[in-house]
């Protein structure tokens, strides 16, 4: 299988400093992949070098084209870096997602209309379309997020931290309607998250991401109580249960 | 005096001021839309502050620039720096913008204190900008100003929208956020040293903040905001000169306290309305 995203030893950061150091692999067509790390680890670094908005210090990226088209991204960021004191739409939020392929100079029209429509119907939100996006719950604006990536008209869905402080309920709601984009609309899925049951049960391959720690497999083969106790710098158990991934953090001995 | 007398006498002796108030105000009911939006409230604060300190400057004997040029060149100067400087996180904002501000009005007062050839009171008045003294000089290039301004943010609203609203996605859509913050920055700071040198400091940062955040509190549509802070922008100092008039008051306040009557009112219905 041919590789859409390569890096080969990147090292990423801001400014001089670096927040990532020399980090290889590849994310294949169609994959779930997922970025697992402590906060300030560097996961979304890494995917804002995905995005092309964060050039490496050092290394390659290289981003291939599929069809001769540049390769499209539907980025759905955290939502915390959302301003949200005006009052838009969910629709004009949506709709935002076609800026960049309606260009400069023209306003949306009614193929774009249709598209955002289409896009709030496969997140399972059409009757929130007049509500103000401010008004909405977290699971409800994280839908409204994705259906403004998937009005992008993507190749790769790239989501960062996307049940960040939601209840259980809208967390299993949202994890489900990113498996069935992936399986369903054969979408390439990278998810970065610091909640690693929400990944270890949802992706294919995994990259666990810490400064001096960087190792990419298959979730089977990586999600070790070894690997995570190193990265969680901590003693970590991982339990296979009716083909669920349990992981859980031990208490350390004098600890409470 | 009689209303009509009143009226003619704003529309035969002081159309500049009447006009040019009510342009002031719709420009920068537009923006403030923005800046309200940006949570950079403080930073037209301090782009009058420096604006005015601008004009201060251009009474030192050394500089050779009009007064108007002076206080443009360094309003952008600064604005331009200092969205770089936001851009980049490394700083607080509070602090570089506090520093700024404190900075900027002291500089002034040691340029007044220091200047020799003219009364601090003639440089003061100028400082300070005067709605009812407005002159071709000044009303002219702030009106070129404003059809520019206003034309370049309705071609690109859509931009501007999408970069206040999520600069993050927006620059892995291939916007570039930083060039798009420096447009805003560089035509909000244009426009308030030429309305500062105009109207004032005071109707400046006033007219920036009030009329859009009375307009948000009078409607939920994006659109409708921006339409209805211009509304108030222009139909505030209107009012307020009218009633400076009637009732003698000095004419940029009484325009700022009309327009937050208006805010009052706005907040009023919301409160009972959302009751």
């Amino acid at each position: 299988m041919k590789p859409i995203v390569q890096f080969r030893n990147v090292t990423l950061g801001y400014g001089r400093s670096p927040v990532i150091s020399n980090v290889s692999f590849d994310i294949y067509a169609g994959e779930f992949f997922g970025l697992v790390g402590p906060n300030g680890a560097g996961k979304t670094t890494i995917l804002r070098a995905i995005l092309g908005a964060l050039k490496p210090l050092a290394g390659d990226v290289t981003i291939q084209s599929i069809h001769q088209q540049p390769l499209c991204f539907g980025h759905v960021p955290q939502r915390d870096t959302i301003v949200e004191i005006l009052p838009y739409t969910v629709e004009e939020v949506v709709i935002m997602g076609r800026y960049r392929r309606i260009g400069f100079l023209r306003r949306p029209g009614h193929a774009d209309r249709e598209i955002a429509r289409a896009s709030l119907a496969h997140t399972e939100i059409e009757d929130l379309r007049n509500s103000h996006f401010s008004d909405l719950s977290g699971g409800q604006k994280q839908r409204v997020l994705i259906a403004r990536a998937l009005a992008m008209k993507p190749d790769v869905l790239i989501l960062d931290e996307p049940t960040n402080g939601m209840d259980l309920s809208s967390r299993a709601a949202i994890l489900s309607l990113i498996d069935t984009l992936h399986s369903t609309n054969k979408l390439t899925v990278v998810m970065v998250s610091h909640l690693l049951d929400d990944v270890a049960n949802h992706v294919q391959r995994l990259a666990l991401v810490e400064r001096d720690f960087f190792q990419v497999d298959a979730v089977g083969n990586i999600l070790t109580g070894e690997n995570l106790s190193t990265l969680y710098q901590r003693p970590v158990s991982v339990e296979h249960i009716h083909g669920n991934t349990f992981i859980r953090a031990e208490k350390r001995h004098g600890t409470a | 005096m009689a209303l009509h007398d009143i009226l003619m006498t704003l529309l035969q002796d002081f159309p500049l001021a009447l006009f040019g108030s009510m342009l002031v105000g719709a420009l920068c009911g537009f923006l403030g839309v923005y800046v309200v939006a940006k949570r950079i409230v403080f930073f037209g604060a301090v782009l009058t502050q420096i604006s005015v300190l601008g004009l201060a400057v251009s009474f030192l004997p050394f500089v050779a620039m009009s007064h108007t040029l002076t206080s443009l060149s360094l309003t952008l100067a600064f604005a331009l720096v200092v969205a770089r400087l936001l851009a980049g996180k490394t700083f607080p904002q509070d602090a570089v913008l506090g520093i700024a501000f404190v900075t900027a009005i002291a500089l002034r007062m040691l340029i007044l204190q220091v200047t020799p050839t003219v009364e601090v009171a003639e440089i003061e008045h100028l400082l300070r900008g005067d709605i009812l003294f407005v002159s071709p000089e000044l009303f002219f290039p702030m009106l070129a100003t404003s059809v520019l301004v206003m034309a370049f943010h309705l071609l690109f609203f859509k931009e501007f929208q999408y970069i206040s609203f999520d600069a993050e996605t927006a620059r892995t859509q291939g916007f570039k956020a930083s060039v798009w913050e420096m447009f805003f920055f560089g035509t909000t700071g244009a426009v308030i040293a030429l309305a500062t040198h105009m109207v004032g400091d005071i109707f400046v940062f006033g007219f920036l903040v009030v009329p859009p955040f009375a307009a948000m509190l009078m409607t939920r549509h994006v659109r409708r905001i921006f339409l209805l802070a211009m509304l108030i922008g222009v139909s505030a100092p209107a009012v307020g000169l009218f009633l400076a008039f009637l009732l003698d008051l000095p004419s940029s306040p009484a325009s700022i306290a009309v327009a937050s009557l208006v805010l009052i009112a706005a907040w009023l219905t919301h409160l009972i309305r959302h009751r």
